[in-house]
């Protein structure tokens, strides 16, 4: 089967600096897959490559076999393909959270303002946000914030969603939550998940496939099931990473 | 008591240094570089010794002290014995040796000699002007897709960024430019007055509003306003990701966040300008009148004679493009706002300076062009 996204010797930099070298994966359709590791080790700026927010040169990310490249300028790619969650939320600021929904559907579909207005409360409610529609970010804690980003990342039922460490700033019930509805998001909507994380409970609870980017060797140096990483890795950095908290013999 | 070391010779071959007391960064202690000159000093010695007599407490200052010794002795290839370290100075010893280090620094931190500097900022100031006018091609471009139809603004926010570019903007244009009539005129009225020129006032004070202060001012007012304003608010949005939601939302950076700022002040500008230079006569009036003889209606009329329609026409113009660089400056700096508060103001500042600069060095081309075409 064509794998949805597809990285091919990857090298990653800000101008000078190496962040990562030679990465390739492949992301199946379906699946939930991590990427995790040490902060700094370039997590967030692997997915700035994968959602064509850094320039690349041709034939290293593919999505469903086809160059990145040639996808960015289509129509259609950010948003009904693509969606994201961002670290913070990223909501915009000066529009409240229906407006924030609501502007890829007003932009994007050819929906009326009533259909609009209901999808944008269910997209709200499915991340329990029902009656916040004319709160501004401004307005809600962080957590909120986020679910509210969530609600935009799906607002056009994208294919691929991307998430930046989804629950980082959350307390465990929400996190917990969270997990959930990206489990449910996968199995109703067979949405393909890529997901930034170095949050263990989640690892293991939803991941279906992980690399592990090593911030001493500048690549990938292990690759599988969250279990098969744990148990099979003898690298000490993966094992100290999927540890801790938990005591190994 | 504070920290003491104090050095001894074993033998010929083996210093010993023992520690004891109180260590701590708060008071006096012994510092490591004499006691390397010391030692360094003396090239028969092959090994160093470390003793912990009686020592009473310690904290950073005595970690700090034995890395410095140990890293010494290592580069010198001398032997040193760890092993009397009491376990949890070791502990940390060893944990500040085992962090990674990131070899690469971000920026470089050797001192640039003059040469290379002034290479520098002619680089930077080459390529950024360079960034600058690809920007502005895209502006351009998106401009025009604009008035063919091909590109919306969200219609909401621009009437409410007109309203926040221009009408807002009114109170300050007002006692500014009121008070720079005011100003030109009182100087023009001492020296015109010893001629007894005085009706001359009113022609100083119009031309020079219509002309050059109305927009200068009103531009320099703006830069500081309105500029800032953008590049803060851009920087900002660029450091929370909202600029790469955007992006990643299918959105033109340019067509959605500069464009209809551009639009906004290139349109709101001329207005302000002629506010400011009308505003500003007034000014001129109002001290022509209580300092000198002339009435209300001598010096109306004498503004009306002196000031033609080129004077007008020459503000709006320039205004024109005053307004259109001040946002574009403002909105480029914003979106170059790398991932950090701080970066915001120096965005912010930047833009500021940039404009203003801009403003005076398009105005002194424009005097030029418009002596030239005879104007
Ligand atoms: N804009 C930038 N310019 C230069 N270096 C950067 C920039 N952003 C991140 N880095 C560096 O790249 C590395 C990876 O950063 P990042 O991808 O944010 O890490 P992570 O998300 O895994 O915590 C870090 O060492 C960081 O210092
Ligand atoms: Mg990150």
């Amino acid at each position: 089967m064509m794998p949805k996204v597809s990285v091919k010797n990857l090298n990653m930099d800000y101008d000078n600096y190496v962040v990562m070298r030679n990465l390739s994966f492949d992301v199946q359709q379906g699946e939930i897959f991590l990427i995790i590791g040490q902060s700094g080790c370039g997590k967030s700026t692997l997915l700035k490559y994968l959602l064509g927010l850094k320039p690349v040169s041709h034939k290293k990310i593919f999505y469903d076999g086809k160059d990145i490249n040639s996808m960015i300028n289509l129509p259609g790619f950010y948003g009904e393909k693509i969606g994201v969650l961002y670290q913070g939320g990223a909501l915009w600021s000066s529009m409240t959270l229906a407006e924030n929904v609501a502007l890829p559907l007003e932009t994007y579909t050819s929906l009326n303002g009533k259909e609009i207005e209901e999808i944008v409360a269910l997209k709200l409610s499915l991340v329990g946000l029902k009656g916040f529609e004319n709160f501004y970010p401004s307005q809600i804690s962080g957590g909120m914030q986020k679910r509210a980003g969530l609600a935009r990342a799906i607002a056009l039922d994208p294919e691929i969603l991307f998430f930046d460490e989804p629950s980082a700033g959350l307390d465990s019930v929400s996190a917990k939550r969270l997990d959930d509805l990206i489990l449910e998001l996968k199995e109703s909507f067979g949405i393909t998940v890529v997901i930034v994380t170095h949050d263990l409970a989640s690892i293991f609870a939803i991941g279906t496939r992980a690399i592990y980017l090593d911030i001493e060797s500048k690549t990938i140096t292990a690759m599988g099931t969250p279990h098969e990483l744990l148990m099979s890795s003898n690298d000490k950095n993966i094992i100290a990473f999927l540890s801790r908290g938990t005591k190994i013999t | 008591m504070t920290g003491i070391a104090e050095l001894k010779l074993g033998n010929e071959t083996i210093a010993i240094i023992s520690i004891s007391g109180t260590w701590s960064i708060y008071e006096k202690h012994p510092h490591a570089e004499e006691f390397i000159e010391t030692i360094l000093s003396k090239p028969s010695i092959q090994r160093v010794d470390l003793k912990f007599v009686d020592l009473k407490s310690w904290d950073s200052a005595l970690i700090n002290f034995l890395i410095r010794i140990l890293d010494s002795c290592k580069s010198k290839n001398l032997t040193i014995d760890i092993d009397n370290v009491p376990t949890g100075i070791r502990r940390l010893i060893e944990l500040s040796k085992t962090s990674p280090v990131r070899t690469t620094s971000p920026v470089s931190q050797r001192k640039p000699t003059i040469f290379e500097f002034v290479g520098r900022v002619g680089l930077l100031v080459f390529f950024s002007l360079k960034t600058f006018l690809g920007f502005v091609g895209k502006l351009l471009t998106g401009i025009v897709f604009f008035v063919r139809g091909k590109v919306k603004i969200r219609s909401r926010e621009f009437a409410l960024m007109l309203q926040d570019v221009g009408v807002k903007a009114l109170p300050i244009v007002f006692l500014i430019s009121f008070l720079v009539g005011l100003i030109i005129a009182f100087v023009s009225v001492l020296q015109l007055s010893q001629f007894g020129a005085n009706i001359y006032v009113a022609d100083l004070v119009g031309i020079a509003m219509m002309r050059e202060m109305g927009c200068i001012m009103t531009g320099i007012i703006m830069s500081g306003r309105t500029g800032a304003a953008f590049a803060a608010t851009i920087g900002t949005m660029m450091v929370n990701d909202e600029v790469d939601a955007l992006q990643t939302a299918g959105f033109s950076i340019i067509n959605f966040l500069a464009l209809p700022r551009v639009i906004a002040l290139t349109l709101m500008m001329p207005l302000l300008c002629i506010f400011s230079s009308f505003i500003g006569i007034l000014g001129g009036l109002c001290t022509a009148v209580s300092a000198t003889d002339l009435t209300i209606v001598r010096y109306c009329t004498q503004t009306a004679k002196a000031v033609c329609l080129n004077d007008f026409f020459v503000g709006i113009v320039k205004s024109c493009f005053f307004g259109f660089f001040i946002a574009a400056i403002g909105c480029q700096k914003g979106l170059q706002c790398r991932h950090s508060a701080e970066d915001v103001g120096l965005t912010t500042t930047t833009a500021v300076v940039t404009s203003i600069t801009a403003i005076i060095i398009m105005d002194a081309i424009f005097a030029v062009i418009f002596s030239l075409l005879g104007m």
